[in-house]
């Protein structure tokens, strides 16, 4: 006897099980967010160990010989000379306990570990605190310059529109309306840059009024607004600030062997005592430094190889003495290099990233609860990831958009505006050999699965069919008819041909043609900074992980607060396969990690070594100089 | 310095009061945003009132037909201006301003030249923002009102809000518009 089972149809529960609130989700997020702090603030702690523990010694040898050189001059009282022993035995000590458990008095240990670890630290601290200022006062300017930002044309229906909407929203959420400005880039992305909520902008790209419906546009609006709010954007310039920190590190530490690094301090510096914050030039220059300290605390081609050259022309004597000399310089230079990209790339930036992923989340929430309408966002996200969010010269505010803004630029999707899909589509379809069945009526959503045959047929034809060839043929001819423009965008037939017998030129026609046609990101879970990036990816560079949540799971959670989006179940096969080489893996990559921190950790130690070592012997010199 | 119980006994009471002056600022600031939210919804009724007269006459000329629906477009507005501060009033007013207007655009929907004056394009999508500005208004003023309401019906503050005067604040429910029933006088 079978029990009644009711069919799957008439049991569908009326709302997920894990339905929960937008309030809920809010907390929940905000909870995780302050957590996420946490773990950044120890990040950086932890990166900051090694740090200081190397760039101690480098500004223990700075004064050591600034003190050398003025005792020349003008002796200097022994109680100095006694107070700096003590201070260096005082960190021998510590040293001594970390590393080989010598037993310590508690009290010389903290003195010690503060002899070793507080002037790195203090000038750490110093430097973010300097750059965060001077971030402050011409980033946004910067950022908008570089975006090609303009002011809404009064006389476009849709751009009066965008601020209707922008006011709706800001209502909503209590707050003052940001100021709209709009870019014109082939892709559709919005993002808020501004210090405080009272000068913030909504940054909007125009392909995004033309591709969103009302609700569309006031869910991604709604996102921006409700990040404002949160005070995302002090957040994000900190952002920015630590790793704009890790660059002047680097500068600083790189500037006796490389002129760019001179060049680039020599620019923070005169951007620092400019005469006013305000002005074009300014602001220009605050996003090119911006820029450049971003970029540069990644791990590439040195000024220390340059220095190094040694198949230079030029090989004199004084280099070959200056080399020696400078050689313990050059290795911490080098051990610094290496645990900052180390931990930078692998524990701050990524704990940073986390920390951003989940105060979009948050405001993903705070959307919801503006607008009281999950499916807006949910849709407003799911067509511009479709689109694409291509904005060129995001450059360091990359995280600041709805969606990456560092997608490949030449999807066919930003490349064709909607008139010309229409003509496209319809040339496609009147090219087809003829079938019995009726024309199939064409949406916009057809288009991608056009693209998809297109570019079967673009395969075929160039491996010789020749029903793809005349098919090409064909729809060159009428697209020339319909609008001569769009002919170019449709490769020659005869190209085929002469590319398969090895033509160079026609084959790098068709290479062209073919980027140009390629397809749009698909929604997958794939972080979208491994997309092919046309411009420097600027910060989503610097860790691992990407600014962006990905589109899948973004919709699981508005999915959770209300809308009803389709999302594919996560295959289990793949799943199982990722699961078996992740664990195939792991140890290895623990073994490359424990290795990597082993070296550092050699590094730092033989670095302050061979510092101690270079410091004596050039003190007792002076000693002897100052003798005699 | 020796700790002795009557220290301890003064930290406390200095620690209580120190949370009472918070938890009353708390409670003033956020009664002050209630009180900012619902003056916010009065701008945007008062926006909606100006910009009515100019649609009126805008679609006069067009629409010579449906002077009924004009007329009443017109006496609602004026009935909300005349109900002033008595709340019911002004609530029900307010309600059947909307209606007449939601009336009004069904109308307009049979003539399509209208569609193509750009003055009446641009006043009807003002006076769409406007009324999604109304309601966002009340959105925003109905959370406060709900953060307010459970601040101060909350332990322990529950225990000295009505002390301090502190009263729950009334939502701004649909159903209460409905439910009042002010004829306009034709």
């Amino acid at each position: 006897m079978s029990t009644f089972a009711p069919s799957s149809t008439l049991e569908r529960p009326a709302s997920p099980p894990d339905r929960e609130s937008f309030f809920d989700a809010q907390r929940r997020n905000r909870r995780a967010a302050w957590r996420l702090s946490a773990v950044c603030v120890l990040s950086a702690a932890v990166m900051g160990i090694p740090l200081a523990l190397t760039i101690t010694p480098l500004l223990y040898a700075v004064g050591l010989l600034a003190a050398d050189l003025i005792n020349l001059v003008s002796p200097l009282p022994p109680a100095f000379w006694q107070q700096s022993e003590k201070a260096a035995r005082f960190g021998f000590v510590a040293l001594g306990w970390l590393l080989q458990h010598k037993p310590a008095d508690p009290r010389v240990l903290v003195i010690g570990s503060a002899v070793l670890l507080l002037p790195g630290t203090i000038l750490s601290l110093f430097l973010w605190l300097g750059m965060s200022t001077l971030f402050r006062r011409g980033g946004v300017g910067g950022a908008l310059l570089a975006l090609k930002a303009r002011e809404p044309n009064q006389n476009d229906l849709k751009e009066l529109r965008l601020a209707d909407v922008v006011q709706e929203m800001a209502i909503a959420a209590g707050l003052p309306a940001p100021r709209v400005m709009l870019v014109d880039a082939p892709g559709a992305n919005v993002a808020a840059i501004g210090s405080s909520p009272a000068d913030a902008r909504l940054v909007v790209s125009r392909r995004m009024l033309d591709e969103l419906s009302r609700d569309e546009l006031e869910g991604a609006l709604a996102h921006s607004i409700a990040s404002i709010g949160n005070g995302d954007l002090r957040i994000a310039f900190q952002v920015v600030a630590i790793f704009e920190t890790c660059g002047v590190l680097l500068a600083l530490v790189n500037s006796p062997f490389g002129s760019q690094s001179r060049r680039t301090l020599w620019r923070i510096l005169r951007y620092a005592f400019a005469n006013s914050g305000a002005g074009q030039d300014a602001a220009k220059e605050a996003d090119a430094v911006a820029g450049i300290l971003t970029r540069s605390a990644t791990l590439d081609a040195d000024d220390i190889d340059h220095f190094f050259d040694t198949t230079a022309e030029k090989k004199s004597m004084l280099r070959s003495i200056r080399n020696f000399l400078l050689f313990p310089i050059v290795f911490t230079n080098f051990a610094i290099k290496l645990s900052l990209w180390f931990f930078s790339f692998a524990v701050l930036g990524p704990s940073v990233a986390l920390l951003w992923r989940t105060r979009q989340y948050l405001a993903d929430a705070s959307a919801v609860q503006l607008t009281r309408n999950p499916e807006g966002l949910a849709d407003a996200l799911q067509k511009l990831t479709d689109h694409g969010g291509a904005i060129p010269g995001s450059g360091w505010a990359a995280h600041l958009f709805l969606i990456s803004p560092t997608g490949n630029a030449g999807t066919a999707a930003n490349t064709f505006t909607p008139q010309q899909t229409e003509v496209l589509a319809k040339a496609w379809l009147a090219s087809a050999p003829q079938t019995a069945t009726a024309m199939p009526n064409t949406g916009p959503a057809d288009f991608q699965s056009m693209l998809k045959e297109a570019a079967a047929t673009y395969r075929a034809a160039f491996s010789g069919d020749a029903q793809a060839t005349a098919r090409i043929r064909a729809l060159k001819q009428s697209i020339s008819s319909l609008d001569p423009s769009l002919a170019a965008a449709i490769p020659d037939p005869a190209d085929f041909a002469a590319a398969r017998k090895g033509d160079a030129a026609a084959m790098v026609r068709l290479q062209a043609l073919r980027r140009h046609l390629a397809l749009p990101a698909q929604t997958s879970s794939r972080p979208q900074s491994q997309g092919d990036a046309d411009q420097s990816s600027g910060i989503s560079s610097l860790s691992f992980v990407s600014f962006h949540p990905s589109l899948k799971r973004r919709l699981k959670r508005l999915n959770r607060m209300g809308a009803h989006r389709n999302l594919e179940p996560a295959d289990s096969k793949m799943w199982i396969v990722a699961t078996v080489i992740s664990l195939i893996f792991a140890p290895f990559l623990l073994l490359a990690v424990g290795l990597l921190l082993l070296l550092i950790g050699v590094m730092i130690l033989s670095s302050l070594a061979f510092l101690t070592v270079w410091l004596a012997f050039i003190h007792q010199i002076f000693v002897f100089v100052a003798h005699h | 310095m020796q700790i002795s119980p009557e220290l301890i006994g003064i930290a406390a009471v200095v620690a209580v009061l120190l949370w009472l002056v918070a938890a009353f600022n708390k409670l003033v600031v956020q009664r002050t945003r209630v009180k900012n939210a619902w003056a916010e919804i009065d701008v945007q009724l008062k926006r909606r009132h100006d910009l009515i007269p100019n649609l009126v006459e805008a679609a006069r000329g067009y629409m010579q037909h449906e002077r009924s629906t004009l007329e009443a477009v017109t006496q609602a507005r004026t009935q909300a201006l005349a109900a002033g501060n008595n709340l019911q009033a002004r609530i029900g007013a307010e309600s059947l301003l909307t209606a007449a207007l939601g009336k009004f655009f069904a109308v307009a929907e049979n003539y399509p030249q209208l569609r193509a004056v750009e003055s009446v394009q641009l006043l009807q999508e003002q006076l769409t923002s406007t009324e999604n500005r109304i309601a966002y208004a009340r959105q925003f003023y109905n959370d406060e009102v709900m953060n307010y309401n459970a601040a101060q019906s909350t332990f322990p503050r529950n225990l000295f809000a009505g002390l301090f005067g502190f009263s729950p604040s009334t939502m701004f429910a649909a159903a209460d518009a409905d439910r009042a029933n002010v004829q306009v006088k034709v």
